[in-house]
């Protein structure tokens, strides 16, 4: 399908913008050539800065006292009614941060909300299980775990093996918490990382065992699943979402509405972009998000 | 009908897996535009170029994955092109590389080292996809069995991603994204995929960006696959259990909703 | 003192990186931040003992308790050092040894785990019928129109399926893969990609800047 002719006064309105945009372009690529600079990613280090700077002001607003809506997640509401759930039954809670390694900023986000029920549990006094399938995760886990206890005032309660490093391998590690599953029978199960295959299995067998099971995870292709068998599921940014949910303090919700702010922006130029490209007139627009 | 004992249902998944290899049926198998772009971006390739193709998947899902690589050294070696493989996969990547393509080398009759090089696994790929573009013997001193690079002839005209004519990408996990974002945009590598069939749907986008040429998605797009290269194997004869586990499913999920519909008839009426 | 360093590694530690990603790799910025993946490698690998030794921990104090399956435990154990112990040796002394084909670690590689691991996934089509089984209600209009999509969709990925689509009037095969696979999936794996990658980048942010503690226990 060819592209629409522009009529000649857009023509010219558009020819003079795009050397606006055109000509400081490929004088930076020009200059990019000899640069230590990657002149040519600038487009990424202005979205950093915008993004930075829309972060920085929430939290600063927040900090300020300015109040900032954030809407209900239900599988987030729900974490303390389920490890209360666990005490009056008197089982295990079982929490997995995914299966990837730290270096992943999902399983960060699993270790930061793994603290905030660690809190809860720690108060309750109900039992905790964290299978890891790597040996940092172990270390962050033991840490943050610890630390949940000793500012719940529940140092002694503590057991090192809370975290507990079980298998490298993505099967056997489901083999084994499957097993836990079925033999331990936890009331509640939480899924809050990276997920791949083995979360249909993981979560089917939960199910299985009769647990209350609330995931969450940022992987499109494993949320089917956790829908299908989990009772609440949190999907993709509400993953990173969490900690700062749960905390309640105003200084994290600041990032949250920073990010709204950068997804709003986006949006607006997908629409922007599809209107000029539907129209012909869109090169310019998507050179300057090209990626290199 | 509600609500049925699980372990019904997994006899009749059983069954349902065991009876199609035990009476085969030949089922016409159709193709879809985005394995169909596999195929003519393979063949749109000149005879004799080099390609990587990459065994990034895990010998869990050899059944849906393998028949793609398989197939693609066919096709590869058909052309007399030259393969290069490699895995991000420590777990079991690089062994599946070394048997699945000398057992099809064997068939074409090409010789390690001149038509066809296993470089084998290194840690981190991110560093490693990055790392192919400035020097591929940098990364990989040595192929998978320790052999000096600068002793495999093939390798003499290969340096780095300058000398990739195409990357046939085959991965049951996140790895394909990396290679489109650094091999496939920042050095112009053209790419397909072939992946598991819960991945197909997140790389229909990245089809639709023409950053894949093409997509295999699951056992039914590598089956796609062979009938177009013309080599029916393992996937078109998978079709028949794959065909009628996925019957078995929307029966079973009709049945559970029926008895949904049921009791909730009944409720109703109890209430008036 | 406990908090102050580690948000301070962490703080440089993602400038460098997130600076590096503007410079080329032969700069000072760019051979800093290679070094500091090749540190992250090397902590990476000492970390492994961390987990041997939590494996033999957990374990053992199951099996000096006896505890229910305490049989299993001492497998486990067995099973670590067994894959272990002649792979990490070398081969000069002995074919069995290292990790070529022929040696231990390759014989249980390719004879337990290989299809042990086969295995495992493969549970997944019994898993997926179970679930499907129980979850798919027309319970609303909106779950109504996604039994109906799922199972098109499912019909359509398998021949005999799309044979029984064949017979239906219009063409539905290409119905679905232009409109529901490159159009409504595509549409919200995109949204659902986008607004994680905001979101990770967010999070990112908070921990570079210290504002997000929690993965450190503080907060």
């Amino acid at each position: 399908m060819t592209k629409p002719v522009p009529n000649s006064s857009r023509f010219v309105s558009l020819g003079l913008f795009t050397l606006l945009v055109s000509v400081p372009q490929t004088l930076l690529a020009q200059v990019a050539e000899g640069s230590a600079f990657r002149v040519d990613r600038i487009n990424a280090l202005v979205l950093v800065l915008v993004f930075s700077t829309a972060v920085l002001l929430y939290t600063k607003w927040a900090k300020a006292g300015k109040p900032l809506y954030l809407r209900k997640i239900p599988g987030l509401d729900a974490v303390e009614e389920a490890v209360g759930r666990a005490t009056e039954m008197g089982r295990p809670v079982l929490f997995v941060p995914g299966i990837a390694e730290l270096d992943e900023i999902e399983t960060i986000a699993g270790i930061s909300i793994l603290g905030r029920v660690a809190k809860i549990v720690a108060q309750y006094d109900t039992p905790l299980t964290v299978p890891v399938r790597y040996p940092l995760v172990l270390a962050a886990g033991q840490e943050v775990v610890e630390q949940a206890y000793i500012e719940a005032g529940k140092r002694d309660s503590y057991d090192k093996d809370t975290v507990k490093y079980v298998a490298g391998e993505q099967f056997a590690f489901t083999a084994n918490v499957n097993g836990y599953m079925m033999r331990e029978r936890p009331a509640t199960n939480i899924y809050m990382g990276a997920f791949f295959a083995e979360s249909l299995l993981l979560a089917e067998t939960g199910n299985a065992a009769g647990s209350i099971q609330i995931a969450g995870t940022a992987r499109p292709e494993q949320l089917p699943f956790f829908i299908a068998a989990c009772d609440y599921t949190l999907m993709g940014e509400e993953l990173y979402a969490a900690s700062a949910y749960l905390s309640h303090e105003p200084i994290m919700t600041g990032g949250l509405k920073g990010q709204d702010f950068v997804k709003v922006l986006i949006v607006l130029c997908i629409i922007i972009g599809a209107a000029l490209v539907s129209f012909g007139y869109g090169e310019w627009f998507i050179n300057l998000f090209e990626a290199v | 009908m509600e609500q049925m004992d699980r372990r019904w249902i997994y006899l009749m998944v059983a069954i349902a897996v065991i009876i199609p290899f035990i009476v085969p049926a030949e089922l016409p198998i159709s193709i879809t535009p985005e394995a169909q772009a596999v195929f003519d971006s393979v063949e749109a390739i000149p005879d004799g170029s080099n390609v990587f193709v990459v065994f990034d998947y895990y010998p869990s899902t050899i059944a849906e994955c393998e028949p793609m690589t398989t197939t693609a050294l066919r096709h590869f070696f058909r052309k007399n092109c030259n393969v290069i493989t490699l895995s991000n996969i420590p777990l079991g990547g690089p062994s599946m590389a070394e048997t699945v393509t000398r057992r099809v080398a064997e068939e074409y009759g090409k010789v390690y080292g001149e038509d066809y090089v296993n470089l084998g696994y290194k840690y981190g790929y991110v560093a490693v996809m990055t790392g192919m573009g400035s020097s591929i013997e940098s990364i990989f001193p040595t192929d998978n069995s320790g052999t000096p690079l600068s002793e495999l002839p093939l390798m003499d005209s290969v340096k780095n991603y300058d000398d990739i004519a195409f990357i046939f990408e085959v991965a049951d996990n996140a790895t394909a994204d990396y290679w489109v974002s650094i091999v496939n945009a920042q050095y112009g590598v053209p790419m397909i995929c072939g992946t598991t069939a819960v991945g197909a749907p997140k790389y229909y986008a990245f089809v639709a960006s023409g950053q894949f040429l093409g997509l295999l998605g699951g056992m039914k797009g590598a089956a796609e696959y062979e009938q177009l290269v013309g080599m029916p194997d393992e996937a078109v004869r998978g079709m028949g259990a794959q065909s009628l586990v996925h019957l078995l499913i929307i029966a079973l999920v009709a049945l559970g909703n029926i008895g949904y519909f049921i009791i909730r008839y009944k409720q109703r009426r109890e209430r008036i | 003192m406990r908090t102050t360093v580690p948000v301070a590694i962490a703080f440089l530690s993602g400038l460098l990186l997130v600076t590096a990603f503007f410079f080329r790799a032969d700069t000072f910025v760019g051979g800093l931040s290679q070094e500091l993946t090749v540190w992250l490698t090397i902590v990476g690998g000492f970390t492994l003992l961390l987990g041997v030794v939590s494996i033999v921990r957990v374990n053992w104090t199951a099996i000096q308790r006896r505890k229910e399956g305490w049989g299993y435990k001492i497998l486990t154990i067995l099973a670590v050092f067994a894959m272990a112990i002649p792979s990490v040796l070398s081969p000069d002394w002995s074919p069995l040894f290292g990790r070529a084909e022929g040696s231990v670690y390759d014989w249980l590689f390719q004879n337990l785990q290989m299809p042990m691991m086969a295995t495992m996934f493969a549970t997944l089509a019994f898993y997926i019928a179970s679930a499907a089984y129980r979850a798919f209600r027309a319970r609303s209009a909106e779950a109504t129109i996604l039994l109906i999509t799922a199972t098109l969709v499912m019909l359509w990925r398998v021949p005999m399926g799309e044979y029984i689509l064949d017979q239906l009037p219009g063409d539905i095969p290409a119905f679905l893969n232009t409109y529901v696979m490159g159009g409504f999936n595509m549409a919200v794996q995109r949204g659902i990609i986008i607004g994680a990658a905001l979101g990770a980048a967010s999070m990112s942010l908070r921990i570079i800047l210290g504002i997000e503690r929690t993965y450190m226990g503080k907060g």
